[in-house]
């Protein structure tokens, strides 16, 4: 591909991507004990009988800031590959907890994707679309870059 | 024309191991600064979570083991079901009234006289994950009913083998 061209995709969709995640990890950072309790309605990662609380707290904490960081990044263009590594990942793991939400049949009414209290976004189908399209983005800017090209026969 | 094979495809960084390696070190240092500056807000800006509590749990919730709940019901404790009314008709703890988070206000007008008249309430949910009971109790107790949460709710009363009754009617 023409390396101007690329180029302009990349800072497109890393402004998108990046955009999204900064904007999703700011309400989350102002108030972890809400994100906790839309982590504790999922039922994936506890707690339960078997797995403490701390392990979504933990998650609560932890994962905002790495969004931020990857949400950065993108926009940025620092750490654009490894960001959009931890971003796919990341979207991945959101499909499958909303999938394995609707599955059970539990029904989330603020899907903790950007605020985290009052009438949030609901966990369903539309919201499983958009972080499929947010992946393909991610894994556009994951690509390697080419280091040397020996270029083709014309 | 030139042959096209193998070495004719452009290099690219990630497949060269020590570019993978570089490549997962830095996802490392990404997810390691997150952690730390994470870690470092919960503690330290005052709007984080105590990191081994329930965030269900807040100052002043009266939780309630399964075993002490049914010794309760047998001394004339009031249950009440926070979940859908779907769930209640289903399945509930003998006795117990259908107050539904989500119609709170409506219920509560209608059962309002036999609650304040019970001395001892006990709400319950769908255990892990369900919030409902500890809302309802909260909101009980604001109009002054004192309102215990049933721990891990209508899965442990389930699970310890008492007594349920199904239909609509408590």
């Amino acid at each position: 591909m023409n390396r101007g061209r690329r180029f302009w995709i990349e800072l497109v969709l890393g402004l998108v991507v990046g955009g999204v995640f900064v904007y999703a990890s700011l309400d989350k950072i102002a108030k972890p004990p809400d994100f906790a309790r839309i982590l504790y309605h999922y039922q994936v990662i506890g707690p339960s009988a078997t797995i403490p609380p701390l392990v979504p707290n933990l998650v609560a904490v932890i994962l905002p800031w790495v969004e931020l960081l990857i949400g950065l990044g993108l926009i940025v263009g620092v750490l654009r590959r490894e960001s959009a590594a931890i971003a796919a990942v990341l979207l991945v793991v959101f499909v499958a907890a909303v999938g394995s939400a609707l599955y059970r049949g539990i029904d989330i009414e603020n899907c903790g994707c950007f605020a985290v209290t009052g009438e949030g976004r609901k966990a369903g189908l539309k919201l499983v679309l958009s972080d499929l399209g947010l992946l393909a983005a991610s894994l556009v800017l994951l690509r390697p870059r080419p280091l040397t090209s020996t270029g083709r026969a014309a | 024309m030139k042959e096209s094979g193998g070495d004719e495809a452009p290099v690219y960084t990630s497949m060269v191991p020590s570019g993978l390696m570089l490549f997962a070190a830095r996802i490392l240092l990404i997810v390691a600064l997150g952690s730390g500056l994470g870690l470092g807000w919960n503690a330290f800006s005052g709007r984080g979570l105590a990191l081994t509590g329930n965030v269900f749990v807040k100052a002043g919730d009266e939780l309630v083991e399964a075993a002490a709940a049914k010794a309760r019901l047998g001394k004339g404790a009031l249950f009440v079901d926070a979940r859908p009314l779907d769930f209640y008709d289903m399945s509930h703890v003998p006795g117990a009234l259908s107050l539904p988070e989500d119609q709170f206000d409506v219920a509560f007008a209608r059962l309002e006289p036999q609650l304040r008249a019970s001395l001892d309430v006990i709400v319950y949910c769908a255990g892990f994950g369900c919030e409902a009971s500890h809302i309802v109790s909260r909101k009980l107790k604001e109009r002054g009913v004192p309102a215990a949460i049933l721990h891990e709710g209508w899965p442990a009363w389930q699970d310890a083998g008492y007594p349920t009754r199904e239909g609509k009617l408590p």
